[in-house]
């Protein structure tokens, strides 16, 4: 047999043997048995050197072309057994993806919290900026300074907790307006966040609770200013759809004072359990800052004019949210706080 | 307050639905708490007559009569006695529902038919007893609802008033707000004649008024030979409308003016006035006083009482004394009107613990002027009920009459500070509603002369306010303010603790708040030293029970008490924080308030799940999250030393915490001894840090440094130490070497138990070297890495094992 028609029938063979083939290895295996350094095209390359001259160069070229398509015809091979290769385990490889994820541990900020710093996003972006006083206060700016004098009516609006004589524990976040503008002078726009307490205790009074207080002052603050900024307020918190009216009420700070309420959340004003029938919630409690308050920080009521509100955060919490029981609010129940 | 709608019309007339009422008195300030119908959803109780009254054939007590009902004439047995062929009757028709959700229905009664009930006042809910059925006036027409034919449909309203507004604690000034709102004049109410006897009142009596501060005015009237008995159908069905009770005609009549004009008025037994005479003055200091309610009160100087000759007959202006009371037999009686200070009155009802009708008027201030209206308006009905002869005149003590005052306002303040735009016009026409009389009004400034009645009228500011409730808060048209921009106002500690409690959220930790007062058994429970300065606390004077008494000065047991509380719920697995100020007593005048972080985890690691790890948390646990959090804050690495030194916590498992040299609080295991106190019974490990202290380890602005572009390169040594030997130290030691290609040192491994010798620990790191400039080679490391195992065998004994 010449070499031409071994190389001839090698390649054939080869050919056939790789068709078979279903593995990387076995591929590799009949690669080296043809193309390896004592393969089968070595061997035959061995009888090159009988050849004549003549022979030689088209031998020679017709090897060359051999082993190209010997590499060629495994190359070829080679991707389509690594192409079944990982199609075979891909077809085994597989998880139960509706199984739960692995999970790290989630906290989460008290509800109030939640209110509170809603609320001061919702100021700052107004141009207000917080302040904080002291839970234990004096009697002074808890109530002397706020036109409450000793012996009104009005100190029963609020039962007070006692430490002594002069200082209680504050009644609401008011103080912080005497303390704020005793610093500072106006333009002021302040919201004071922080807790306050009640000596009562019930299912809608918690002897603790908390508030947040804003106010403002400047020149020329009008009523309709209050009004202008409650309203964004209520809008931004409860939405542009909920009604708001503000009615005359009672606060010894305030001259003329407002309360506001908004449209029942929970029934959409028609009426039900929580708005007592009515279709309103009271939300907040406002007015125009009285003199007396601006004589006792020194401010010029003839120059000056403000307003000033206050809130109860739990209250807000509990539209928001729709928690029916203030008391859940201090039970600390995790089954409570995950759901905020 | 309460006042119903029927009894306002009579005092001044409006053209509004009850529900329209109810909105127009809210949106004026008086805001409608509830609102009722009375002997609403009763129409088909009717009015009928009965055509025969027969016994019942079959049962003694019964008899079965025919009802004629405008209509149609049917059968009802009834079980009552006091009722005639002829009467009006109350038929409850088949289909009512009376009060107690009673339903009628059709029904046989031994035997005989019964198509309704005839009522009783009972079962009507018009009276609290009633003998027998309701037999009702003559003239009534067939088939017309009872409640409709009697006059008795009406509407309650309960109105919540806030505590300026004195004057609307009647039914008279609340018809004035109503008569201001529809633009009409309130009707004051006609007196029938009053027959004055021969004898003039001040021969027979006198008031002498030593205290003038307490008492500026004091009227009197003397009626002789009354007789005491019930009151008519209708005052007894008017006080019933309010909520009272009627008591008898002379009594009653008191009651009725109270809330018809709001002035208290009382009715002394003339014949057991000592001496027969009235002087007012301040008490005895220390004296005792029996008023009419059987109380002994003790009174004091400053309380003013009304004493006859002898001695007090009543705490004037709160409650009548029981020495003079109106009984049964009474036939003499002195009838008192004044008016009384209101602090003084307050300061005395609040220290005694009365609240009474009376004093809570007086308190916020009665009406000067309606002293002698409301007087002649008593005497007139109480001789038209009760009889009796009147004395000639009127006494009436009144030294220096009450200032009136007068507020001036300008228009233009007025509507600066509302945002309205009103003429001075329109201004005095909204103050003339309410009785304010404005006597001039020139250059646009009103002066405007205030009803004694209206406390709350002192400046110019309380008079604009009036305008903008009178002319209606919804016509201030809202605006947005024109301010200046101005700096912010800017709180670091604020920010600093949002930012913590950001970081603790984002570790895992539920946010719980607490009340700041606890029970002062608390500091045994956590077992605090005796001389523990924490035990020294800020005390409520009147706490609502003693668990609630001092404030805390340590966030830990009510976390404990959170906790223990979650356990009982069988929620184990807890990651808690709270971040609430503590109160330390100090020299000044406030207690000191700081603000500290608690932290409590308990529980698995995880929640329970198929690939969670549900291994027990431990103090490592605890101490990871508070170092991430502190990396977060960008503070100063903290530094633990072994024994916390508190009572609430493990020994050997605790530590104070440091920021470098800032000692900043505790973390530890719940001592098992406390852990038994608070019913827990599982491993708890807490922490307690002052945030003011944690702030102080804030390393200031972030600055960069520069990252290695080179491969890093790592030598790992296992070193057998000493068991006293901390980790903390090996760590130091490595770090004192000081080398400068050293990235980062991290402890792998900690073993001890079988192959370690018994008192050592074998301390395995990983130390991380790379160069900001070049690769490292072999050489450099293995010459960096030796120098740290020879510091470590030099300072801490360590070995190569």
């Amino acid at each position: 047999m010449d070499m031409k028609q071994k190389l001839e029938e090698m390649l054939a063979a080869a050919k056939a043997a790789v068709t078979e083939v279903a593995d990387e290895a076995a591929l590799q295996e009949i690669r080296v048995r043809y193309l390896g350094k004592k393969g089968q095209l070595t061997t035959i390359m061995k009888g090159m050197g009988a050849l004549s001259s003549d022979e030689r160069p088209t031998i020679g070229a017709l090897a060359n072309r051999v082993k190209e398509q010997l590499g060629q015809l495994f190359d070829q091979h080679l991707q389509r057994v690594k192409q079944q290769e990982l199609s075979r385990r891909l077809e085994h490889e597989s998880i139960d993806v509706t199984l739960p994820g692995r999970r790290g541990v989630s906290g989460s900020k008290h509800p109030v919290t939640l209110i509170t710093e809603e609320l001061i996003d919702i100021f700052s972006a107004l141009g207000f900026c917080v302040a904080e006083g002291p839970e234990v206060e004096q009697d002074f700016y808890n109530f002397e300074a706020l036109n409450i004098p000793r012996d009104h009516p009005a100190r029963d609006m609020q039962d007070t907790f006692y430490i002594n004589d002069d200082v209680v524990l504050r009644t609401h976040t008011s103080p912080v307006q005497i303390r704020t503008m005793l610093k500072h002078r106006p333009p002021l726009r302040i919201i004071a966040p922080g807790t306050v307490y009640r000596r009562d205790s019930d299912i809608t009074h918690s002897p603790m609770f908390h508030q947040i207080e804003g106010f403002m002052v400047d020149e020329n603050i009008t009523f309709g200013d209050l009004k202008g900024i409650l309203t964004t307020f209520i809008h931004e918190c409860f939405g542009t759809k909920v009604a708001v009216r503000f009615r005359p009420s009672f606060f010894p700070f305030t001259e003329p004072s407002a309360e506001v309420d908004i449209q029942c959340v929970i029934c959409g004003g028609k009426g039900c359990r929580v708005c007592k029938n009515s279709g309103w919630l009271e939300i907040l409690g406002s007015g125009m800052i009285d003199p007396e308050v601006f004589k006792s920080v020194e401010y010029d009521s003839s120059k000056y004019s403000g307003f000033a509100f206050g809130m109860g955060l739990e209250r807000i919490a509990m539209l928001k949210y729709g928690v029916n029981d203030l008391r859940l609010f201090f039970e600390n129940d995790v089954r409570f706080l995950r759901q905020f | 307050m309460i006042v119903t709608y029927n009894w306002l019309k009579e005092y001044v007339d409006f053209d509004l639905t009850p529900q329209q009422l109810s909105h127009r008195l809210t949106m004026a300030g008086l805001e409608v708490d509830y609102m009722e119908e009375l002997g609403g959803g009763l129409d088909s109780v009717i009015v009928a007559r009965l055509e025969s009254v027969e016994p019942h054939p079959g049962a003694d007590r019964l008899t079965v009569c025919q009802v004629n009902t405008g209509g149609e004439v049917i059968q009802v047995v009834c079980g009552a006695k006091n009722h005639k062929s002829g009467d009006l009757v109350a038929l409850a028709q088949v289909g009512s529902v009376l009060p107690g959700d009673f339903k009628i229905k059709k029904s046989k009664i031994r035997g005989e038919q019964s198509r309704g009930m005839l009522c009783s006042e009972v079962e009507l809910g018009l009276a609290e007893e009633s003998d027998g059925i309701m037999i009702l006036p003559t003239g009534l027409s067939l088939g017309m609802p009872v409640f409709e034919a009697l006059g008795l449909k009406d509407v309650r309203y309960e109105i919540g008033l806030t505590p300026n507004r004195a004057d609307c604690l009647s039914v008279v000034g609340i018809a004035r707000e109503v008569g201001a709102i529809v633009g009409s004049k309130v009707r004051m109410p006609q007196n029938p004649p009053v027959s004055e006897g021969g004898v003039a009142v001040d021969t027979q009596t006198s008031v002498t008024i030593e205290d003038r501060d307490g008492c500026p005015r004091y009227m009197a009237r003397l009626i002789k030979g009354v007789k005491i008995a019930a009151s008519p159908e209708w005052l007894v069905r008017r006080l019933e409308s309010l909520g009272l009770r009627s008591i008898n005609n002379v009594v009653d009549v008191t009651n009725f003016l109270l809330m018809e004009l709001g002035h208290p008025l009382h009715a002394f037994d003339f014949n057991r006035l000592r001496g027969g005479r009235i002087v007012v003055k301040r008490a005895v200091d220390g004296s005792e006083f029996t008023t009419l309610d059987g109380q002994v009160r003790k009174l004091a100087a400053a309380d003013v009482v009304i004493c006859d000759a002898e001695g007090p007959v009543a705490l004037a202006g709160i409650m009548g004394g029981e020495n003079s009371e109106v009984q049964d037999d009474t036939v003499d009686i002195l009838l008192e009107s004044a008016y009384f200070d209101p602090v003084t009155i307050r300061r005395t009802s609040k220290r005694l613990g009365i609240h009474s009708e009376a004093s809570h008027r007086f308190e916020r201030g009665a009406d000067v002027d309606m002293v002698p209206q409301a007087l002649q308006r008593a005497t007139a009905l109480i001789q038209q009920l009760a009889g009796g002869e009147v004395a000639a005149g009127t006494i009436d003590v009144y030294p220096e009459p009450l200032p009136r005052r007068q507020i001036t306002m300008r228009r233009d303040n007025c509507n600066a500070l509302l945002g309205l735009d009103l003429s001075a016009v329109q201004m005095a026409q909204l103050l003339e509603g309410i009785d304010v009389q404005v006597d001039s009004v020139a250059d646009d400034t009103l002066t405007a002369v205030i009803p004694m009645a209206r406390h709350d009228l002192e400046r110019e500011v309380d008079l604009i306010e009036e305008i903008a409730r009178l002319n209606g808060y919804d016509n201030i048209a809202v605006t947005m303010p024109v301010s200046r921009v101005v700096r912010r106002i800017k709180d670091e500690a604020q920010l600093f603790a949002r930012a913590l409690r950001d970081g603790m959220v984002g570790q895992g930790f539920r946010e719980i708040i607490n009340y700041s007062f606890i029970s002062p058994t608390a500091w045994d429970k956590i077992a605090l030293a005796q001389d523990d300065p924490r035990r020294s606390n800020v005390k409520i004077l009147n706490p609502l029970t003693e668990e609630q008494s001092v404030m805390r000065t340590t966030l830990v047991p009510s976390m404990l008490e959170t906790v223990a509380r979650n356990h009982a719920y069988r929620s184990f697995d807890l990651r808690l924080f709270e971040l609430r100020p503590v109160f330390k007593v100090t020299q000044g005048v406030l207690p000191e308030e700081s603000l500290h972080l608690c932290a409590a985890v308990s529980g698995r690691r995880e929640s329970e799940g198929w690939a969670q790890d549900s291994s027990p948390v431990d103090f490592f646990d605890l101490k990871g999250a508070l170092e991430s959090v502190c990396e977060q804050l960008h503070l100063c690495e903290l530094r633990c030393e072994a024994d916390a030194g508190e009572g609430y916590l493990h020994p050997g498992k605790s530590c104070r915490i440091y920021l470098g040299k800032q000692l900043a609080g505790v973390m530890g295991e719940l001592h098992p001894a406390v852990q038994e106190n608070y019913d827990i019974d599982q491993p708890v490990y807490l922490l307690e840090l002052d945030v003011e202290a944690l702030r102080r380890g804030e390393l200031g602005t972030k600055t960069f440094s520069p990252i290695s572009r080179f491969p890093d390169c790592y030598r790992d040594s296992a070193l057998l130490f000493d068991d006293k030997i901390h980790a903390q130290q090996v760590l130091e030691v490595i770090r004192k070497v000081k080398i400068k290609n050293l990235e980062d040192v991290t402890l792998f491994d900690l073993y001890s138990g079988k192959g370690i010798p018994v008192g050592k620990k074998s301390i395995a790191v990983r130390v991380r070297y790379r160069s900001l400039d070049k690769t490292l080679t072999d050489e450099e490391i293995n010459a960096m890495h030796a120098k740290i195992i020879k510091a470590l065998g030099k300072k801490l004994g360590g070995e190569i094992r």
